[in-house]
Order: structure tokens, then sequence, then C-alpha cells
């Protein structure tokens, strides 16, 4: 069973998903790709989207700018862009302005 | 031997510094930074004159030059110098102050370093500026040694310099690649580079003194053809230019007492380059060390300073530590001497790798290698076998139709045309620069079977990317120093064009970008000239330049804030020897700072007007706007001394002024030999007129001389 407080986690969670679609094909310029293609679990870098090592750090300085996440190392960044997954939760883990 | 670094000015300093293993790291201090406390560099603590208007680099490069040109008896022929910054400090402090002028601006382009240089000991050229990123400063000294090995110079002043700057400091922490704790090369806790700045220069020459001197026994260029800025992770690129440095030098891996790594301290460096050094030099390498966590990275100075430690190495016994090294990396199982090592050393090999996947391997050695005698015998001529240019008119047919209807080419050619054809993914964060040169290389290869594809490039440009380094520098300021984009970084570096290039062709051979103003084509060209071996795989010429509103006026002298801008370039495709067939392109003439008898001698070279009547049935002159009064004076003179009486278009009108366009009249030039026709709206009876197998001489003029002959092989 889903807490309310858990159920709006997820509803969260699926809107920020939504929102960093929408973004990476946006910042990256990501010219054959949609937002619907991205997957949510998926390997988010080095596969067939095409986002290698410098678009990592182009997403950090949104991450940066638009949630106030910080990934001020490589390490950390590998970590957290794994896939969208980690990447969402990430953000609702550190951002100032999530509920958490 | 000049050097200056944050180590010491001159060679005993820098030995006293080596010898010590002293750390010379400080946190930043020249401009202020967001960062608290702010990272730590090798910045050069010196006198500089304030009322030299010379920017940073230019000064560090003359205190190396003075150094290296002390008790030099003559004037040396030629300068090559390696730089990626040239007056980016100043200028970017102007242009976050609101405050940029032309005048403020004007010791801004890369090749106006070599030109301080070239004032300061009164030499006339040929000058070239090579721009490899971080691999500038081996490059340079690869080129230099081409010059002496094939009877172009006598005497070569060669090396590099490079201050620090916002550009590249914000540039690399925005890529993660500065270690906050200072560079700690192969360290299993490393975490980056450090920053640095300084210049070396060697002055290289034939002869052999009569004191015992060092030798640059041989170098080696490739690309790795894989990343703007990841290394091949097995570090095949770096293993082939050690092997072509080996192979140059003539002399086994066994020979090597030493290597100087480039050891940047990045995770990505030292893991391909020390896979490097194990797969050439197996489980028993000589011993290895780099010396940025000493001094830190001075980029384009770095290689050249690098050769003059070396240089100190042979001269003192002596291996440099490794300074910040405190653990094995288990990833690279290597542990460097974290004290120096007093043994007898006779040869040094030092690596230099750099973005655009550009490697460079100098082997510096006391012992009597390979004669340094002049090589001085016949190469066969250059051959053309594609091309490609592209103008406000369009691509190449559209170029030439215009051209050859009498029509203007001047403009800004739409982005959708000029890219067309390109791979969208790899286009998707690439700027205008690199999108007209790669388009450029595109046309000029497609047609070409695979045994003729280049695998070396040799790319001109007069300013570098200026999109990616104008929006990497407004949102630096914008943001107060928080959000400028790591990829316009990347992407501002001047061989970032030519890196993609490499990848588009998967050419892995030398891959080198000079840059000199309205001369960065014929550099390219000469760089071409000694790159190219006899029988060996094709190379790719090009020429671009990018028409920026704001920074193009600014820099470039020629262009005016009011006009309309006009930006493109050319590329040929060029073979030594072969069986193909197709015209020959030749540097007749490159000089700088031409004085009042310059087109006397320059026709004097060439035969006297009556051969030159002979061997040309047209001539394209470039006329830059900036340079307007030297230029035409100098075209008055030769057409009264040569008497020339056939067609002479003045190109710049025409195809606009841009700093490249010489490449544009260079691939204008190869269409009207192989159609052996003048077009009409040139000739005086307004009819195509054939040139019977004359040539075309492509003529520039103004601040610098240059003469470049097309002609039918």
């Amino acid at each position: 069973m889903h807490t309310p407080e858990q159920h709006a986690m997820d509803v969260n969670m699926d809107e920020l998903i939504e929102e960093l679609k929408v973004k990476i094909v946006e910042i990256l310029n990501l010219p054959d790709v949609t937002p619907a293609d991205i997957p949510v679990e998926g390997r988010l870098v080095g596969g067939d989207l095409g986002i290698d090592s410098i678009d990592v750090l182009e997403l950090v300085i949104m991450l940066h700018k638009d949630y106030g996440v910080v990934i001020d190392n490589r390490e950390l960044g590998a970590q957290v862009f794994a896939s969208l997954q980690t990447l969402a939760a990430y953000i609702l883990e550190k951002s100032p302005g999530s509920a958490n | 031997m000049g050097v200056i670094s944050a180590m010491g000015c001159g060679a005993s300093e820098t030995a006293d510094a080596l010898k010590q293993a002293r750390c010379v790291l400080r946190p930043i201090s020249l401009f202020e930074v967001a960062d608290n406390p702010p990272l730590p560099v090798g910045q050069v603590e010196f006198k500089s004159d304030p009322s030299s208007p010379l920017p940073r680099t230019h000064c560090l490069a003359c205190i190396a030059a003075d150094q290296a040109l002390a008790g030099a008896s003559a004037i040396p022929d030629a300068i090559v110098l390696g730089v990626t910054t040239g007056g980016i400090l100043t200028t970017e402090a102007l242009l976050e102050k609101g405050a940029a002028t032309p005048e403020g601006c004007r010791h801004h382009g890369l090749g106006s370093v070599a030109e301080a240089l070239a004032n300061r000991c009164e030499c006339t050229g040929p000058i070239i500026t090579v721009s490899t990123a971080c691999s500038s400063g081996g490059v340079a000294l690869f080129l230099a040694m081409e010059m002496l090995r094939n009877g172009m110079a006598q005497s070569v002043l060669a090396g590099g310099a490079d201050a620090l700057s916002r550009l590249t400091y914000y540039g690399f922490r925005s890529l993660q690649l500065i270690d906050p704790l200072g560079a700690r090369p192969l360290d299993r806790e490393r975490r980056g580079l450090s920053l640095a700045e300084g210049a070396a220069l060697l002055l290289l020459t034939t002869e052999r003194p009569a004191k015992k001197a060092l030798q640059l026994l041989g170098a080696g260029l490739s690309c790795d053809a894989h990343h703007a800025t990841a290394p091949l992770a097995d570090g095949r690129g770096a293993v082939a230019a050690m092997e072509a440095a080996l192979a140059d030098a003539e002399i086994q891996p066994t020979s090597i007492d030493y290597i100087n790594l480039h050891g940047t301290g990045t995770s990505d460096n030292d893991l391909a380059e020390v896979r490097a050094v194990q797969s050439l030099f197996g489980d028993c390498p000589p011993p290895i060390s780099s010396i940025k966590g000493a001094m830190g990275h001075a980029l384009a100075a770095a290689g050249a300073i690098e050769a003059v430690a070396a240089a100190i190495a042979i001269d003192h016994g002596v291996i440099p530590a490794n300074v910040g090294f405190a653990a094995v990396d288990p990833a690279l199982n290597i542990e460097p001497p974290t004290a120096p090592q007093h043994i007898p050393i006779a040869t040094v090999l030092s690596n230099s790798f750099g973005f655009g996947g550009n490697n460079a391997a100098v082997i510096i050695g006391d012992s009597q290698g390979p004669s340094y005698e002049a090589q001085n015998t016949h190469r066969p001529p250059l051959t053309v076998i594609a091309s490609a240019c592209l103008t406000g008119a369009g691509r190449t047919r559209e170029t030439w139709n215009s051209f050859a209807g009498g029509r203007m080419c001047s403009g800004r050619l739409d982005d959708k045309t000029a890219t067309e054809g390109l791979p969208p993914r790899t286009v998707r964060r690439l700027k205008r620069l690199p999108r007209l040169a790669m388009a450029l290389a595109a046309e000029a290869c497609h047609a070409l079977p695979d045994e003729s594809k280049p695998t070396a490039v040799s790319f001109g440009t007069a300013w570098g990317p200026l999109s990616e380094t104008y929006d990497f520098l407004q949102q630096l300021f914008e943001s107060d120093g928080k959000f400028p984009s790591p990829t316009d970084f990347v992407g501002s570096v001047h061989n970032a064009p030519a890196g993609q290039i490499a990848m588009l062709l998967d050419a892995k051979g030398a891959n080198v970008t000079t840059s000199g103003g309205n001369v960065s084509f014929e550099q390219a060209l000469l760089a071409a000239d000694l790159l190219a071996r006899p029988e060996a795989n094709a190379i790719l010429l090009l020429g671009a330049d990018e028409a920026h509103p704001v920074l193009a006026p600014l820099l470039d002298a020629s262009v005016n804030a009011g006009e309309a801008l006009a930006d493109g370039g050319g590329a040929l495709v060029l073979e030594r020897g072969g069986n193909r067939r197709g015209p020959t392109v030749t540097l007749l003439e490159y000089q700088f700072a031409p004085g009042p008898n310059c087109i006397t001698e320059l026709l004097d070279r060439m035969g006297g007007g009556d051969a030159v009547r002979r061997d040309y049935g047209a001539i394209l002159v470039g006329l830059p706007a900036g340079e307007r009064i030297a230029a035409d004076r100098q075209l008055k003179d030769f057409m009264m001394q040569s008497g020339f009486n056939n067609p002479v278009v003045d190109y710049r009108s025409i195809i606009g002024q841009f700093g490249s366009a010489s490449a544009t009249a260079a691939v204008l030039a190869v269409q009207m030999i192989e159609r052996d026709s003048v077009p009409a709206p040139f000739t005086s009876n307004g009819a195509d007129k054939p040139l019977g197998g004359k040539g075309v001489l492509i003529l520039g003029l103004g601040a610098y001389l240059s003469a470049v002959r097309v002609a039918q092989q």
C-alpha cells in the first residue's frame, strides 16, 4: 500500500522525469530523438542516444541552474547520470525546492 | 634555450626547481575568480613593462625568446610557435567591461605572439603559429625540425607560449578537469590537472655548435580521431605518435632512458598514456614522470617547457620527480619517482597530447643522431586531387558559377545549405566554424576512392571558432562565473574543427591547425608541405573562418562593423608524387613585414617580369581591406615592375573580407587551371580566355607578402 506521501512523491517523480526528457532533448540538441525515446531505467550515457561525457557536463549546468543541485565531480556525475531514474531521484533528494 | 614558468625564469632556475622537486602551484591571483579558495595554478610572477601594450602571453614569449637568442650571432630564419590563448586575457577583460575596441583587441590573434617575437628579433619569416591545444608545443617542434631538414631554414626559433586566462580557467573547471588540491599525476586519487602559464623557446640550428649541444632527434604526430576531449582509452593514438617519433629518430624503444609524460593528472589522460607506454615499452618501461604536479599544465607552452626539462634531465643527469604522487593506482600499476633520481640520461622521449585527440611525441638526446644536414633534395610538388569551397553564394558549384558569371559571392551562407549532408548527430553541438570546415572536408573528399582519402589534416583559421568563444564568455560573465558551457569551451579551441574533421574522415595521421590572421591558410599550406612525404597518404589542406557579428569586426581590421559580413573557406586534397594527375600547388613566397623592396625581390626570385608574364595567365590578388594602403602600393609596384598584362582579380572584393579568403581563392585557381580558362568577366575582351597551359598566381599583399602558384602538372 502506498502512503499519501509516497503517492505524492511518485507523481512528482513522474512529472520530473517527463520534464527532464524534454530538457535533455532540447539542451543537447538531439536531432533524431524525441522525449519519448529516452528510457527511464535504461542507460542514459554512452548508449544509443549518443549522449557522452561532455553532454553530461552540460546537463550538470542545467541541474545547477534549474534545480539548484550541484554535482562537482565526475565520479558523482557518473552515478547520478546512470539513468533518468537515478537522475530524477537525485534531484528529488537534493533539490532545495523539493519536499525533502 | 629560453624558459619561463612558475618554476622560474631561465634554464638554471628551472633546473634548480626540478632538482628540488618543488611544487609551485598556488591559488590563482592573476584575476578574481568565483571559487573560494581559488583553484591552485602555476602562475608566473614577473615584472611586466607597464608601457608595453602587449598581452601577457606575448610578454612571456618575449622573455623566453630573449634568453634563447642571447649570444646568437644571427637572426633566426624562421619562427614556429605553439599558442592557444594569444591575447584572450586582455580581450576577455575588455569584453566583460563592455569596453572592447578594435584598438584594444589588436593583439588578440594567436599569430600576433609570433609576430611580436619576429618584430623583436627582426625575423621576416616564415613564421608559423601552431594551435593544436595542449599538444601545440610538441607539434611546433615537429614542424621546426622538418623546416630544417627540408632546407627551408638553417635556424628556427621554436616552442610554445600561453598565459592563464578566464577562458581556460573556467573552461577546464566546467569540464570538471581541475583537481582542487593541485594536480597529482598518476596518483590513485588524482582528480584532474592544474592550469599553468609560461613559455619556452629553443633555437634549433643545422650547424653543429662548437660547444656540446643537444639534438632534437625525432618527432611524431598522430590523431585519435575518436572524441573532442577524451583520449582513446587504450592509448592507441599516443602509441602511434611515440612510434612515429622513434622511427623518425631511427632508434629503438630500448634507447629511451626517460619518458617525460604528458601526465596531466586527469583520470582519462593518465590511464590512456600509461597504457600506451606499457604497450610500446612492455612491462619494464624506462623511468617515467610528469612535471605537471610540480608546475601545472601550461597548455601550448607545456610541450616546449618539457623539451627544456628533457634537456635539463640530460645535462644534469636527473629524472625529475613526479610531484603529487602518493599511492599507486591499481589501474595503472606504475610507480613514478617521488624524488629526483640522479642517473646518467642520454635520450628522452617527451609526450604532449591535446583536445581533438591530437598527439605529439618528441625525442631529445645528446647522441650523434641521424645527420641534421638539410636534405635539400628535390621533392615532387603537391598535387591537388580534389577540392571544395564555400562562400556566401553557396557550395563549390554555386560559388564557381557566381564567380565565373561576374556576380558577387560574398555573404554568409545559410546554415542549412552549409551543413547539408553532414551527420546530424555529429553537428548537433557544433557552431559555425566547425560546420563550415566539416562541410568543406566532406565535399572535397566524398568522391575519392578509399586509398586516396586523406589521413592527415592541415587547417588554417585566422580567428578560430568565434561563436563558441563568444558564447562561452557571455555566459561566464552573465552568470558570474557559474554557468559557462563546457560544450562551448571544448568547441572554442582553434583545432576543434580539425579534430572533428579527423573523426569524420577517420584521419589518424598528423592533425595540424595554424592561425596567423590573413596568412593562416598560407601557414597551413606550409605545414602541409612539411607534413607531406612522397608516396605517403593524401593530406587535407583547408582554410576557413566564420563571420561573427560581434567579434569579427572587433578582431579583423578588414571587417567593417557597418558592412555585411562574409565567411567561408576552401579545401584541397593534396598528394606528393603518386600517379594521380591534377594541378600542383606551391608556396613560392611567404614573408612577414615585407620591406619597401619586397616586390623587386619577389620578382627576382620568380625569374623576373618576363618569367612572370610567360608563366602566369592570371593573378588572384588578396588585398585585405585593413591593409589597403600598403597592399595597393605593393600591387602598383608589382604591375609596374612585372609589366603583367593578363587578368588580375581582386578576389576579396568578390568573395568577401575574411581571414582565410585565400583558401577560397586557391580553389577558384584550381578550377581555372582545370578548365584552362580565365572566366569572361575578368578578361579584356569580355570572353573566356584560355590559359594556354599557364598557371594562376595567388598573391597576398599587405602586412605579409605571399605568393602561391597553382599550375598544370
